[in-house]
């Protein structure tokens, strides 16, 4: 070792120069984000708990022509179906294991009629067993709920789609 | 006299140095290793034999979660071998999108491993910076995909869909008041490009950050310099590619030597290590980081001036526009086969590699002409690098076997599948 | 033979065949919809272009007969240029309804459009709406996606026989339909689902249950007729969605009887018994299965001791399969009893140790299609055996399928009923069945006229009084002439009170024209049941029994009914001809063990433990068909709840009496035993195999009697358990008809209908006029759930003819 790198060693010039660069980040403005008071900013493609929606005139969207259960990797979707009162083709069974899903979507690109979609719902719970396979009761509901928010993402991408 | 007998104890498979599920059984004589046999298996998934019964698109959401810290890297590997098999070239502005994907993905994957590999050698404060950073792209993520990290965002045949003309923004909270959700919201009010280009502009001295906290600090250089040194003959012996082969010298990159997509455009250069230790493959991922961010660069202005299709406009393969799918009926037929049955790949077998962040990621197809693989067989490069993890770390003191692991860059998703 | 090349590589063909045959038989793809390889050629989709060198347009490859150095590209520009503008044409009318149609996932239309058409549609305006056509309670239909390939409209002329389909209009305003607005009522039409390449023709049963890739596919046997046709069960989650024909040549073709098509609907009736159940102090309970074999077993036991083995017998479905048979009667006999019966629906038993070891079709199935002159006794074929109709009818048409071509077989019959059949009849018979004899032997003796053949001077002298008009002649003439000739006993031969009478005539006048004679087995496994000794008279293979027992008539009878029962997979007062007599002996009886898949009120009132056992989709096990060929089928759902195997149950009993050789582990093994003992029985001779009658009547005139004389016939779709609890079949035109009785027409009026003893009748049935029922009879169905036991009592008090029943 050369004299002069004995000596730049001694001066801890280095570990000055990081106790500098951490130094600054001391005044520098905080990013933190306190969820869950707020949250990171989500996008309108983003894929989160599913839902099923309904036409305005409260009529379901689902078809049960099971194109989502037929697509599904993690085959996490059950679909039952037979003819409705009507003769029209309906559901009597759409369950989603969301222990199975790893929510890539498909469902939701398969779905000729914008049924079942992707929230931006991301925080949920289940707190037995079971709670968590998602009927097709829940998932209507949730549709019903967040609506207004779905159906302005589902605008917004559908120049892309 | 008393015996003395050499210690052996297990390290992992919960320990938090060892990264992921990494079981290793050392042979310990004092704080000396004699032996460290490497145990795999403990994240396996059966990838390989669960895409064997799916439409090849359908386990596109499974390549994601190989290397879960280079998810669109995994994809790419797997679209690009459907895509060899198919015969078809995806469009150009997809090319592109592929390409700066790929880099942002090799930025977040060498952040994550910096974060650690400091965090484990005792340098906390650059977790916390890497993360940061990796926010960041995250939304990037995000953006194209709606995930942010498992994109299923590469599909055979080009990308899911464009990039969006708006980023996401935050919004005003009893915790950040106007002015502070505008000073957040400062790179978020154009387009996800605009975004980017903010990015690689913040970017550099991010790393120069980086390196000011490491490359000169005397313990981290004394943590790593001179450990698991591999010799660039044993390094292309054991199988290395990447920054571990990099770092021992070896001019060696895919997207140079065999430049897939658009690479051969881009301009870049391949840095490599003279010494083989620990210090050198983590200069070389400094530098890659810089490198990347120049490839993004030229991947944005290009990407500016040439809108276009991002997916094959051949339905036979992709799926067709929704608001045609809902109208006419070739396309409803497609649709729906696309969407049950998939698309059948002609007989035969390809093997398809990238230059992932980790190294040499090749994805080996076999077809028998249906509409599933019939063999689909992942060569990960972290599986050659973990075998050399006795070699690597023999004669050296306890203490350094958290520093090779993290020079390995090891992820179990990928070495267990 | 001429040498083609088809895509560069040559292949040998017969002259005149069909380009797209050879393609196929290459494994060389070419796109079709109308094609049908049953069907005949009409060539109007164009689908199956293709570029013939030297033709200057595409020929279409199923209308193009193969010529000696024909050169043929089937993906030239040229060829996929007009596949693509066809599929384009096919497209633009079609609705978008691939996500609620039924036959998305298996549509021909779909994968075509796939494999061989645009990606895109150019068609912006509108498309056309067709109004739905109603083909009855197994079909639906949705014509707006028809694309008229016509394979329905040609299935029912060519196959089932109904000439009401057809396409009127043309270009954009064609339509499929039936002329006038009425339901299409066939035993086939369920193969029209089959054949529809689209989603215009699907299943009503199946309606909206399942979709294709989500379903397997199992191979399994039809056990309701005695065909034996060869299925696939779909199933999904446990469950049978549907049933499809499996294609055998040699038994069932590529079609498949709406009886075996729908009869699955039944494994999921709310009747279905899960849980064995036992009466205990007058209650019904539902137990466990330890607890009901030890009640059984104890039941039967007290009897055994108090009486003998003698006061118990059995009966059993014909079907069941072979393995429970064999079981059951290794069971009876090993107690040391010969009361076990399957012929349930038989009178006439009195030559039975005479008679041909089992109902066997004197044949092989496809050998009928030769046939040039064939004479049915007593047989609604249509409806008993569908399939041998079809072959019969292939026959006749001599495959034109054309109803006005030439007729090459001349199918001649003597029925009591002059039911309509979908093919030319030569000649016909149609007389009460008290005349159905002597019009036999009229047949017989106008054919010892005719040829000289003396069979026996014995014979001679029976016929002796016999006289014969020109009608018997006729067909004497006929059956004389022909080259390849078959004689068929059906169901309403069978269940005759003159039984033996008619198959000894049947089998002289087989000798005298060297015809085959066959039996037209009723069920599934008659012919096993009969091997396998489910006989009173015989056992395994005809080994003749040392005491004989009862027969099922006997057994059901007051005058010889006995202390115990064991019924498998019957319900006996509809099952059985001794109707309601069944029901008053079993209520009588001391105790009886029902083995089968369903509860019944009846049930309840006579049977003391009722064991749930499976139905044959969910167990293993050998049907014989009426040529004798073994066919094997494995279960294909697990039995639901508390339900076994009826085998594992008899095995069990076995055991639980101490029985020898009864520790069988599989169905297989005792298949295999089976095997073994029946390994040396030959095909019966039916010609050789028949007694002599002592007298043959001669019809005496019962014009003036007020007595009606009665018809009995099986609906079609009541013919056993699981067949009368489908419901889409339940909702059929053959069923609904059987609410009624008829009496022909030119009688109805003059009839006054009382019972014996001079009390008018209240039989809460219309009697309706029928031009089918001979004078002086009345037609009516049994096998009936609802409403038929008063009908049953009260048919006893009709008539006081030689047909008494009791």
């Amino acid at each position: 070792m050369s004299m002069f790198s004995y000596l730049k060693s001694l001066s801890l010039l280095e570990l000055l120069k990081g106790l500098r660069v951490t130094g600054e980040h001391l005044f520098k403005p905080k990013f933190t984000v306190q969820y869950p008071d707020e949250k990171t900013p989500l996008s309108s493609r983003f894929r989160g708990h599913h839902a099923l929606r309904r036409y305005s005139n409260g009529e379901e969207r689902c078809i049960a022509c099971k194109l989502c259960e037929a697509v599904c990797p993690a085959l996490a979707i059950t679909i039952e179906a037979e003819p409705r009162e009507d003769g029209s083709r309906r559901t009597i069974l759409y369950d989603i294991d969301m222990y199975k899903c790893i929510f890539c979507g498909f469902c939701e690109e398969a779905c000729p009629v914008d049924a079942i979609v992707e929230t931006r719902r991301f925080e949920y719970h289940g707190e037995n067993r079971g709670d968590l396979i998602m009927s097709k009761e829940k998932l209507l509901a949730i549709g019903d709920e967040l609506e207004s928010q779905i159906a302005v993402d589902r605008a917004k991408e559908a120049q892309y789609r | 006299m008393t015996e003395i007998r050499n210690c052996t104890m297990n390290f992992g498979p919960q320990h938090p140095a060892a990264h992921g599920v990494l079981r290793l059984v050392l042979e310990l004589d004092g704080e000396v290793i004699e032996r460290a046999d490497p145990h795999v298996g403990l994240l396996h998934r059966g990838t390989e034999k669960l895409a064997e019964s799916k439409p090849f698109t359908q386990s596109v959401p499974y390549m994601d979660r190989l290397d879960y810290v280079s998810m669109m890297c995994n994809e790419h590997a797997y679209v690009m071998a459907i895509e060899k098999m198919l015969n078809v070239a995806p469009p150009i502005r997809a090319q592109y999108i592929r390409v700066m994907f790929d880099e942002i993905t090799r930025i977040l994957n060498h952040l994550m491993w910096l974060g650690a590999h400091a965090l484990d050698v005792g340098a906390m404060s650059m977790f916390l910076y890497a993360f940061r950073e990796r926010e960041d792209l995250m939304d990037c993520y995000e953006a194209v995909s709606g995930a942010r990290m498992h994109a299923a965002y590469y599909r055979p045949g080009g990308v899911y869909r464009d990039l969006p003309d708006f980023m996401p923004r935050y919004e005003v909270s009893k915790w950040h008041n106007e002015k502070d959700i505008k000073r957040l919201n400062e790179n978020r009010q154009g387009s996800l490009l605009d975004f980017i280009e903010d990015f690689t502009r913040r970017f550099p001295a991010c790393v120069d950050d980086y390196e000011t906290l490491l490359t000169d600090n005397r313990i981290w250089k004394q943590r790593t310099v001179g450990i698991g040194v591999v010799s660039p003959e044993r390094a292309l012996q054991l199988g290395f590619s990447g920054p571990m082969l990099r770092g021992s010298g070896i001019e060696w990159d895919l997207r140079k030597k065999q430049p897939y997509e658009v690479y051969s455009e881009m301009k870049f250069s391949i840095p490599v290590g003279t010494e083989g230790d620990c210090y050198d493959r983590y200069l070389v991922r400094m530098e890659e980081l810089r490198q990347s961010n120049e490839i993004i660069k030229q991947c944005v202005d290009w990407l500016r001036q040439n809108p276009g299709l991002v997916m094959l406009d051949d339905h036979k393969i992709t799926a067709p526009k929704r608001n045609e799918m809902k109208e006419d009926m070739e396309s409803l037929i497609h649709h729906f086969k696309l969407f049950t049955e998939g698309y059948c790949v002609p007989e035969g077998e390809v093997y398809s590699a990238i230059e992932h962040p980790k190294g040499e990621f090749g994805i080996y197809l076999v077809s028998d002409g249906a509409n599933k693989p019939y063999r689909l067989k992942i060569r990960a490069p972290g599986f050659a690098h973990l075998a050399s993890i006795e070699e690597m770390v023999k004669g050296h003191m306890l203490a350094d076997v958290v520093a090779v692991i993290g020079t390995q860059d090891i992820v179990f998703g990928e070495i267990d599948r | 033979m001429v040498k083609i090349t088809i895509n560069g590589n040559t292949y040998e063909a017969q002259a005149g065949q069909m380009l797209i045959d050879v393609a196929d038989a290459a494994g060389i793809e070419i796109p079709r919809f109308c094609y049908h390889k049953k069907l005949s050629v009409s060539a109007n989709c164009r689908m199956c272009l293709v570029d013939v060198e030297k033709a200057p347009k595409p020929l279409p490859a199923c209308a193009t007969p193969v010529m000696d150095g024909m050169v043929v590209q089937t993906r030239s520009e040229k060829a996929q240029q007009a596949q693509k503008a066809v599929m384009e044409f096919l497209l633009i009318n079609h609705p978008l309804d691939c996500p609620i149609c039924d036959q998305g996932g298996e549509c021909e239309l779909q994968d075509v459009a796939m494999g061989y058409g645009q990606d895109s549609s150019r068609f912006k305006e509108l498309k056309r709406i067709v109004p739905d056509k109603n083909l009855g309670p197994l079909i639906s239909t949705e014509m707006t996606r028809c694309i008229h390939c016509t394979r329905c409209v040609r299935f029912g002329t060519e196959v089932a026989g109904i000439r009401e389909m057809g396409a009127t209009g043309r270009g954009e305003n064609t339509r499929i339909g039936t002329y006038i607005e009425r339901a299409v009522e066939s035993e086939l039409s369920g193969n029209m689902i089959d054949v529809c390449p689209v989603g215009a023709l699907t299943s009503k049963a199946f309606r909206f249950h399942g979709r294709a890739w989500e379903m397997q596919q199992y191979p399994s046997i039809a056990p309701h007729d005695g065909l034996g046709s060869n299925i696939y069960m779909h199933v999904r989650r446990n469950k049978v969605l549907r049933v499809v024909p499996r294609e055998n040549e040699a038994i069932n073709e590529v079609w498949l009887s709406d009886r075996d098509r729908f009869s699955y609907e039944a494994l999921e009736s709310s009747e279905r018994l899960l849980h064995p159940m036992i009466k205990r102090n007058g209650k019904w309970q539902e137990t466990n299965w330890e607890t009901a074999l030890n009640y059984a077993i104890e039941g039967l036991k007290n009897i055994i001791a108090t009486y003998n083995a003698d006061a118990m017998g059995a009966l059993a479905s014909p079907a069941a399969t072979l393995e429970e048979l064999y079981l059951l009667q290794k069971l009876v006999r090993g107690l040391d009893c010969s009361n076990i019966d399957h012929r349930l629906h038989q009178i006439d038993f009195s030559d039975q140790n005479d008679a041909p070891l089992y109902p066997y079709l004197g044949q092989r199935i496809e050998e009928l299609e030769k046939s040039d002159a064939v004479l049915l006794i007593g047989t609604n074929l249509r409806k008993e055996q569908p399939l041998l109709n079809h072959r019969l009818r292939k026959a006749a048409l001599k495959n034109t399928g054309m109803i006005n071509e030439e007729i090459s077989a001349n199918i001649m019959l003597i029925n009591p009923v002059d039911y309509e059949f979908n093919l030319p009849i030569a000649e016909k018979i149609i007389a009460a069945p008290s005349k159905i004899v002597s019009e036999l032997a009229s047949v017989a003796k106008a054919l010892i006229s005719l040829t000289g053949k003396n069979i026996s001077d014995e014979i001679t002298d029976l016929l002796a009084d016999v006289s014969t008009n020109s009608i018997h002649e006729a067909m004497a003439k006929l059956l004389n002439e022909g080259e390849y000739k078959t004689i068929l006993v059906g169901r309403l031969a069978s269940t005759h009170p003159e039984f033996s009478k008619i198959r000894a005539l049947a089998a002289w006048i087989g000798k005298i024209t060297e015809a085959k004679l066959g039996y037209l087995a009723e069920a599934g496994n008659s012919v096993g049941a009969s091997l396998t000794g489910v006989l009173p008279h015989q056992g395994i293979a005809g080994h003749k029994v040392e005491n004989e027992g009862k027969n099922a008539f006997e057994m059901l009878t007051k005058e010889h009914a006995l202390k115990a029962y064991l019924l498998l997979g019957i319900e006996a007062e509809i099952d059985s001809y001794a109707g309601s007599n069944a029901l008053s002996v079993l209520e009588e009886a001391k105790f009886v063990v029902c083995l089968n898949s369903y509860k019944t009120k009846q049930m309840q009132q006579y049977a003391n433990v009722i064991l749930p056992i499976s139905l044959y989709p969910e167990t293993s096990g050998t049907y014989v068909n009426c040529e004798g060929v073994w066919q094997t089928s494995h279960g294909v759902i697990p039995p639901p709840e508390n339900v076994r195997p009826a085998w594992k149950v008899l095995r069990i009993l076995g055991n639980l009496f101490d029985l020898d050789e009864f520790n069988y582990d599989s169905s297989q093994e005792i298949q295999d035993d089976i095997h073994k003992k029946t390994v040396n029985v030959s095909l019966p001779n039916n010609l050789q195999d028949w007694k002599m009658p002592e007298s043959i009547n001669i019809a005496i005139s019962n014009e003036g009697s007020r007595e009606l004389e009665k018809i009995i016939e099986m609906p079609m779709y009541a013919i056993d358990s699981m067949v009368r609890r489908a419901t889409s079949l339940q909702n059929t035109q053959d069923i609904t008809q059987a609410a009624s009785l008829y009496v022909s027409s030119r009688q109805l009026k003059d009839i006054n209908i009382t019972s014996s003893d001079g009390t008018s009748l209240d039989t809460q049935m219309p009697i309706m006029g029928d031009e089918r029922v001979p004078d002086g009879c009345i037609l009516y169905y049994a096998a009936q759930k609802d409403g038929f036991f008063s009908i049953w009592n009260e048919s006893f008090k009709f008539c006081s003819s030689s047909y008494h029943v009791e």
